[in-house]
């Protein structure tokens, strides 16, 4: 099956400093992938390379099999785009804008009404269609650049830091939208700095750094190979029969309390009750902590992904 | 060829201008009522007539060609060049480097909704000489397809800089420095023949000169450069100028990193 975004050895500089060295991305149809990085590590340039708003120094970018540059008419009018940037305009209400963005993609107006109309009910944005985008406040141009991005029904959806800046209630609003447009068969590829954004949406995480993927797979698959889990048990009940038993994982045991450090708590732990369970142990209290994706980016890189920010 | 959404651009472009033709239109209506006014009528008390191509033509005549010119190349110059810049500033370039629009396509869009400023903004121009001064048109056509392929030549010019500019001072550099003095010597208040013979030969040079005195023509029926030569130049520019722009932004070298 023809993967729904392909980068192949992505390559792009700027004034001799390397931006990205080689980045290679496979997005399956259908899929809510995440590009994850900290601020200057390529996400949007990886992006914008794929819209046509830079130009790459090698590699290959293809969308559903065609290729961006050569094939530039197909491949943009899949994909719809919510900038990380929030533009301004002076001169048209946004509904007229949204209905301009429909004829850049070749719809034409009468097309276009029942999208724009339903895109404007949808992202909440009636009271405020006859206002510039001036006038609106941060959390509504989002909602605009969503819609904006939405407005030619496109197969794959970028969204690029979409949450930037908003408050947390929208932040959620965001969200179930972005939940819902997957469900309804969208590709979403997101690139955020927000950890807990990429782990509670997305089925497939890539890290980038320095402009180069360092790791990829599920969120989950992340966690549990590149970081660590904790199992603390008080019980009582403690006999010589249990140390042999426990020798496979590793652990410290004082005052009637073990803390076990392990790949995937979800496994381990049925293991290890079942063992303090057969030699008659009562258990009192079982507490599990497994390590976030943050972690996971922290293990990687050695930094953590809001550092760059506070420099 | 995307034919909805290069008609998009186009409305998007001309409806621009409309929107503000407070700031758009009607200054240079303004501008040129003034000039007509002050330079026309209180000069024209001195310099009665003008001689040119061995016809005597009353001053306030003489000026009007050029006062329509130089609004047609102010206007659509400054159109495309500040929408594009514009764009790229207000971060709504974008939307239209990523829609399914070829750079050819995006560029005529741009270059027609400049060129529908300075053709309207001229062409009122010479409408304020027929309602004030009674301007006698020589030949309507040839005025009409003048305005517009000099709009179109500068309509060019300006996208080739607005995708140059990157600020704001960059554009008014060249209005100020370039454009403006440039349509003052091309002999907008006066006759070539008037200037040493050293001016008249820097004249030659000026670009302007030959806009200037083919729209003299046009309307008045004579000028100091030759129409054949005058509408030579602004079919060089038109395609000179329409060819800078549309690789320029072919290329994507100043809108895309």
């Amino acid at each position: 099956m023809t993967a729904a975004v392909h980068i192949s050895g992505l390559q792009k500089s700027y004034n001799g400093t390397e931006a990205l060295k080689g980045v290679d991305l496979s997005i399956g149809e259908g899929a809510f992938y995440a590009l994850l990085g900290p601020n200057g590590a390529g996400k949007t340039t990886t992006i914008n390379i794929l819209t046509g708003l830079v130009i790459k120094n090698g590699g290959t970018t293809e969308v559903f099999g065609k290729d961006t540059v050569r094939d530039y008419r197909f491949t943009r009018a899949q994909i719809g785009t919510a900038a990380q940037e929030l533009p301004s305009d002076w001169f048209f209400p946004i509904e007229k804008l949204l209905y301009f963005q429909a004829g850049y993609f070749g719809i034409s107006s009468q097309n276009a009404k029942p999208r724009v109309d339903e895109l404007i009910e949808r992202l909440g944005l009636t009271e405020k269609k006859d206002s510039r985008l001036r006038q609106l406040s941060g959390g509504m141009k989002r909602r605009f650049q969503l819609a904006k991005a939405l407005i030619h029904d496109p197969k794959i959806l970028i969204l690029d830091e979409p949450t930037a800046g908003v408050d947390v209630e929208l932040r959620h609003e965001l969200w179930d939208y972005f939940r819902e447009l997957h469900k309804a068969g969208k590709t979403i590829l997101l690139t955020t700095h927000y950890i807990e954004e990429a782990e509670m949406l997305c089925e497939n995480v890539s890290i980038i750094h320095e402009g180069k993927i360092i790791k990829e797979g599920s969120p989950k698959e992340l966690t549990q190979s590149l970081g660590k889990a904790g199992i603390t048990i008080r019980f009582t009940g403690w006999n010589d029969k249990l140390e042999p038993k426990l020798s496979n994982y590793s652990y410290t045991h004082e005052d009637g309390r073990l803390h076990f450090t392990v790949q995937d708590s979800e496994k381990s732990l049925p293991e290890i009750i079942a063992i303090l369970a057969g030699e008659s142990c009562h258990i009192q209290s079982v507490k599990t902590e497994q390590s976030s994706l943050e972690d996971v980016f922290l293990s990687l890189t050695g930094k953590g992904i809001h550092d760059e920010e506070s420099q | 060829m995307n034919w909805v959404g290069f008609w998009t651009l186009t409305k998007r472009e001309v409806g621009r201008f409309f929107s503000v033709y407070r700031q758009t239109v009607i200054p240079g209506l303004i501008s040129s009522g003034l000039y007509i006014m002050i330079f026309g009528f209180t000069l024209e008390r001195r310099i009665r007539e003008i001689a040119i191509d061995g016809e005597a033509v009353p001053y306030t005549l003489f000026i009007l060609p050029g006062l329509a010119m130089m609004n047609t190349i102010t206007n659509s110059t400054a159109n495309t060049s500040s929408s594009m810049l514009q764009m790229k500033l207000l971060q709504q370039l974008p939307d239209i480097l990523t829609s399914p629009l070829s750079s050819l396509e995006v560029s005529v869009a741009y270059i027609i909704g400049g060129t529908m400023r300075g053709f309207v903004n001229g062409i009122l121009v010479v409408a304020l000489g027929v309602f004030l001064i009674d301007l006698p048109i020589h030949n309507i056509p040839l005025t009409i397809m003048f305005v517009f392929m000099v709009s179109w030549a500068f309509a060019s010019l300006g996208l080739l800089l607005g995708q140059l500019a990157e600020s704001w001072d960059n554009l008014a550099m060249l209005q100020n420095f370039f454009l403006t003095p440039l349509s003052f010597l091309g002999g907008i208040f006066y006759s070539i023949h008037m200037l040493p013979e050293w001016a008249q030969s820097l004249s030659f040079i000026n670009p302007i000169y030959y806009m200037i005195n083919g729209m003299r023509y046009t309307i008045l029926g004579v000028s100091d450069s030759s129409p054949e030569l005058s509408f030579f130049m602004a079919a060089l520019m038109t395609g000179l100028f329409t060819l800078a722009a549309v690789l320029l932004m072919k290329s994507g070298k100043k809108i895309k990193q």
